[in-house]
């Protein structure tokens, strides 16, 4: 809707004449500006209908322009959308048993779909958070979450995954992702997140 | 002679584990047999209001002596006067001690607080027998901490030794979700406020000798150590130097000189060592060297040696070691996780947590015995311990379902007290320093 507002200001301009109307665009409108907003050319001067000529050769092209960037603004925004689908639907937590930080086989699928996606987008880097659960002391916890998250941080090396492009932290149990304290909420909260950087 | 048989009751006080279950106070009753009787007629006042005497000194001291340890403070059917002659009845009620207090305040906002002790017991008759006679002074607001000051002198008077009215404990608190500050409060619970204002992360505090505080903070991002190189300067970050990040760091403890640090850092195998910080040359020697966690670095009082935490043997197990790493050997026999040792102000106990049946519970190693005794027991977890300086107490953090609260307990785990009503509570320090 912050197009349909930009336009009303912009007719009016057009209404009076005033050539340098487009020289600073609204950004991006959905489409060309309407020419019925333009001024009726007076027929018994020349000189007037070559101005007039001119002008709306030069709304044509301002609007083209304008459709062309509303184009690549869209294609951006879908390929922006597209890298924020696919890294929500690759960048899932993998959980660990009490006080281990092996990684389990059923996580080792999520990694490798985490490996694949930093494959297809060579410029995304992502940090790698280890969790504890609550139970278990405050400073040990800190050490198992280093623990862990090195090794995701490892695991995904091995899959190819260049190091530069993996941070890591330890949370303990200091961050819990779920309140809960039953076995699920604990299982849940030991844990790798994976967070774009 | 009272001194000398107090001091062996105490000391023979039985490290059984508990009988009451936690989160629940046990009151001792004031005619118990190994304490001291002392009443304290409300004081005599001059310029000032009834009501700021009773809050801010009268029952600030009565906690205190209450809370002492050796002291039973008689509270009830206490006789009118307090001259010789009312000695007698005094005597009758359970008093030994009686503490008589004159409050005056002066035009200038000037306050002055004049103690006598008198043994109503040795002293009846004729040969009246001050124990004590004392002035301290200070501006309004001084009130609490003169209450605090007189208990402790009362303490030593008894004992030999200074209690522990007048000490803090810093601690962290939770202040939103993944933030949490460090704080202060008094030992009575009162005056707590929050030392770092971060809304970040902050949490493992340690103080040294003369009140500086170091404790880790994420508010860079990473976890570094911050704190401060002079006693009430600015909190700057202590370690590591900037643009020089080789791992994380963790948990700072100060050693008993104030002059280094024995941190954690991370390796990039996501190895934790303990390493030693000189903080005024920035010097860094690492003391543990092995393919696993070792962590919560505590010292011994003569800075000598340290306790810490290691999974090298399997789970988490308490080891100690010299300050130059050497000599490394296990603690802790018995459990699959113990933890957070604390070595205590005579350096003749350490402190530490045993997890039993999910759950954690406050142990104390004594070290001359070569034995471990359980402190608390219940259905609630039990973390983080730190000895009062008196050696008397201990406080720690403890909940259950996440709510973590403070307590402190004395060895026997009999007495156990809620040091302040506030949740979300962990990594309790207890200093004289603050």
């Amino acid at each position: 809707m912050r197009f349909a507002r930009n336009l009303i200001p912009l007719a009016v301009v057009l209404t009076l004449g005033v050539g340098v109307a487009c020289k600073k665009p609204a950004p991006a409108p959905a489409e060309p500006t309407a020419p019925a907003a333009a001024p009726a050319p007076d027929t018994s001067d020349a000189d007037a209908q070559k101005r007039a000529d001119e002008e709306a050769a030069r709304r044509k092209a301002e609007a083209d322009a304008e459709a062309a960037r509303a184009a690549a603004a869209a294609a951006e925004m879908a390929k922006q959308e597209k890298f924020k689908n696919d890294a929500a639907a690759a960048l899932k937590d993998i959980n660990f048993e009490f006080d281990k930080s092996d990684i389990r086989e059923v996580d080792k699928p999520k990694l490798q779909a985490i490996a694949d996606f930093l494959k297809a987008y060579p410029e995304a880097k992502i940090q790698i958070a280890g969790n504890c659960d609550e139970r278990g002391t405050v400073e040990y916890n800190l050490a198992l979450g280093e623990r862990r998250a090195h090794a995701g941080q490892n695991y995904l090396t091995g899959l190819g995954v260049d190091e530069g492009r993996l941070s890591s932290i330890s949370f303990g149990k200091e961050k819990p992702e779920v309140q809960g304290h039953d076995d699920q909420s604990w299982l849940i909260n030991r844990n790798c997140q994976f967070t774009l950087q | 002679m009272k001194k000398l048989v107090l001091g062996l009751l105490f000391a023979l006080a039985p490290l059984l584990s508990a009988q009451a279950p936690p989160n629940q106070e046990v009151v001792l009753s004031a005619s118990a047999g190994s304490k001291l009787g002392i009443a304290l007629p409300y004081p005599r006042i001059s310029g000032l209001p009834e009501a700021t005497v009773t809050t801010e000194f009268h029952q600030v001291l009565i906690k205190d002596l209450e809370e002492a340890g050796p002291f039973a403070v008689i509270q009830k059917d206490l006789p009118g006067g307090t001259d010789a002659a009312s000695y007698k009845a005094w005597a009758d009620t359970g008093t030994e001690w009686l503490l008589t207090t004159t409050i005056n305040r002066g035009a200038g906002a000037e306050l002055e607080v004049m103690i006598q002790v008198v043994d109503v017991m040795a002293g009846q008759g004729k040969n009246v027998k001050a124990v004590m006679s004392k002035r301290y002074t200070g501006k309004d607001g001084a009130l609490r901490r003169i209450a605090h000051k007189i208990s402790d002198d009362l303490m030593a008077r008894l004992t030999g030794d200074s209690g522990v009215a007048s000490t803090r404990v810093v601690f962290v608190k939770e202040a939103g979700r993944g933030i949490k500050e460090i704080y202060q409060v008094d030992r009575d619970g009162a005056n707590a406020f929050p030392l770092t204002n971060f809304k970040s992360l902050t949490i493992s505090p340690s103080i040294a000798p003369d009140g500086r505080l170091a404790y880790v903070t994420y508010k860079g991002g990473a976890p570094e150590i911050w704190g401060q190189r002079v006693p009430g300067g600015p909190q700057v970050k202590l370690y590591p130097p900037s643009g020089k990040v080789e791992g994380h760091c963790f948990c700072p403890s100060w050693s008993p000189d104030g002059k280094r640090l024995a941190l954690v850092q991370s390796d990039r195998r996501g190895n934790t060592d303990i390493v030693m910080l000189d903080v005024a040359t920035g010097r860094v020697r690492r003391l543990t060297d092995s393919n696993c966690i070792n962590t919560d670095p505590s010292w011994n009082p003569a800075g000598t040696q340290l306790a810490f935490t290691s999974d090298r043997e399997g789970g988490p197990q308490v080891f100690l070691m010299g300050d130059d790493g050497s000599n490394v050997r296990r603690l802790t026999q018995e459990g699959t996780y113990n933890g957070s040792p604390a070595w205590s102000p005579s350096g003749s106990m350490i402190a530490y947590v045993s997890r039993f049946e999910g759950k954690f519970d406050l142990f104390v190693y004594k070290l001359g015995e070569g034995k471990s005794y359980q402190i608390t027991t219940g259905v609630a977890s039990s973390e983080s311990p730190s000895w009062s300086p008196d050696e008397r107490r201990i406080v720690f953090s403890s909940g259950s379902r996440g709510g973590m609260q403070l307590y402190t307990t004395d060895l026997s785990g009999n007495t156990l007290r809620k040091l302040i009503n506030l949740d979300g509570c962990q990594s309790p320090k207890w200093t004289r320093s603050r």
